[in-house]
């Protein structure tokens, strides 16, 4: 029986579904069955990032709809065979989609993958609503900025409310991903530190993702940067895929080691 | 080494007249068999030889504990009833003193004292007739709009309006505090809890000591 988690961000923008992507290939790479969905009907990106638009048949709304099986529409990676990936609907829009259609595919992936990871759409409409109302745990991408932590702190408020499980008297497991952090940036108190950013919202830290100049060209490519070794952004996910699947992977400050190498060089120069 | 405990039914008496004592307990020798005598004064041969005889057991000149008088027992009552009667009264001062307070409380704490220690988060309203105690975060985006009185604990970065007799607030440079429709200058509040009132239509904001939150003094 799979484990449903929710990527959410409440802003638009701030690497929702590039974290979809890459936390769906490193969890496949700890020999994890992995789908992805994309819950963002009307405006797909995951086919592209995982490098698959070509390969979209069928989507997930037609699926929902008993057009077609689920084993239909379901696309394999190229890259990876445990991960696998249900595309969005790029035609139709938000809707289409009930709570009974939404949990009668959800309990039909459970059984056959052990992480359904689900790419919400950005804002708080009806289509992020159904997103989170089966969700047994949260990603929350945010990124450092004032604006971003607003959004993700209301998305986690309606996530707390709204949530199948919350109603149940449960509850939703709630994870932060800090993305794009600009080690520099947050030193010279320009960008929000992370340990701001965890007071505000105030939920367990997943892993902290450095500005990466890499992400671009690999979300282009549909080549997912975690496939890059060097990336430190890539290798920011690899740890937190660990982390997903249960290793014990220590946190590194990515903020405070470059602190350490700017003080290094400040010494070369003195 | 062995014991044992008895209880034992004791009759006192004094030795003034020899004769006398003779004679009363050579009609009534019988009721002292299974009893102590304790005789207080000194006894002749012949009465020694008498108690034998009768195989009455006595003791000489014991001091037994005293028994108290039925007057003093009268006393005592009466004290006790002076002491129930003072506890009573002080009692009741106290309960007088209570009620007062709590009255006094309630002047300042309106009604309905909600306490919630949650994080009021981006997107929510709480909208309280009553008072409320806060022990968590105001994110931004969040609003309180309350019409008793406020006391928060933690940063306040959202909305807060209150129409009560007063606020607390911590130091929260990010919130945007009306107090009775009037905006309340963030720089104005001290790190520590701040007392926001009203004080002849002037908002007075004074910075309190933790030893001084004491609202019933």
């Amino acid at each position: 029986m799979g484990i449903v988690i929710a990527v959410i961000s409440g802003k638009g923008g701030v690497g929702k579904t590039t974290a979809t992507a890459n936390l769906g290939l490193g969890i496949a790479t700890n020999d994890e069955k992995v789908i992805l969905v994309d819950f963002d009907i009307g405006q797909r990106n995951l086919d592209m990032i995982l490098g698959l638009e070509n390969r979209v048949v069928y989507d997930m709304v037609q699926v929902m709809d008993a057009e077609v099986g689920v084993n239909q529409a379901i696309i394999k990676s190229k890259v990876n065979d445990n991960l696998h990936f249900l595309a969005a609907s790029q035609t139709k829009d938000k809707t289409v989609l009930s709570s009974q259609k939404v949990k009668h595919l959800l309990d039909a992936l459970k059984e056959e993958y052990d992480y359904i990871i689900l790419d919400a759409p950005a804002g708080i409409e009806s289509g992020y609503e159904h997103t989170i109302e089966f969700a047994d745990a949260a990603i929350i991408v945010v990124n450092p900025e004032v604006s971003s932590i607003r959004d993700a702190d209301r998305a986690i408020g309606i996530l707390d409310s709204k949530s199948q499980k919350v109603k149940e008297g449960g509850d939703v497991h709630k994870y932060l991903v800090i993305n794009r952090i600009v080690p520099e940036m947050v030193q010279n108190g320009e960008m929000l530190n992370s340990q701001d950013i965890l007071e505000i919202l105030n939920i367990k830290l997943l892993g902290k993702i450095p500005e990466d100049k890499g992400v671009i060209d690999a979300s282009n490519q549909g080549k997912p940067i975690i496939l890059d070794e060097k990336s430190i952004a890539g290798q920011a996910y690899k740890r937190i895929s660990g982390r997903i699947c249960g290793k014990k992977i220590d946190f590194v400050d990515i903020e405070a080691v470059n602190k350490g190498l700017l003080k290094k060089f400040a010494g070369i120069f003195k | 080494m062995k014991g044992k405990q008895y209880s034992v039914k004791v009759y006192e008496t004094t030795m003034d007249d020899e004769n006398k004592f003779l004679s009363f307990f050579d009609a009534n020798h019988l009721l002292f068999k299974d009893r102590l005598i304790v005789i207080h004064g000194s006894i002749s041969e012949k009465v020694k030889k008498f108690l034998e005889e009768k195989s009455l057991k006595y003791i000489l000149n014991l001091e037994l504990p005293s028994s108290r008088s039925t007057q003093e027992v009268e006393k005592e009552r009466e004290n006790r009833a002076k002491l129930e009667e003072e506890e009573q009264r002080l009692a009741q001062e106290r309960q007088l003193l209570m009620e007062e307070k709590i009255s006094r409380l309630s002047d300042r704490l309106q009604n309905n004292l909600t306490v919630l220690d949650e994080m009021v988060r981006s997107g929510r309203e709480l909208n309280i007739d009553g008072d409320l105690l806060l022990l968590n975060r105001v994110n931004s985006g969040a609003t309180i709009n309350i019409k008793g009185n406020l006391i928060i604990t933690q940063v306040v970065e959202g909305d807060i309006r209150c129409y009560g007799n007063f606020m607390m607030l911590i130091n929260s440079p990010k919130a945007n505090i009306i107090f009775h429709d009037v905006r309340v200058d963030n720089d104005l509040l001290d790190e520590k809890l701040n007392r926001i009132e009203l004080k002849d239509d002037e908002i007075v904001i004074t910075p309190v000591l933790k030893k001084e939150i004491t609202w019933v003094s």
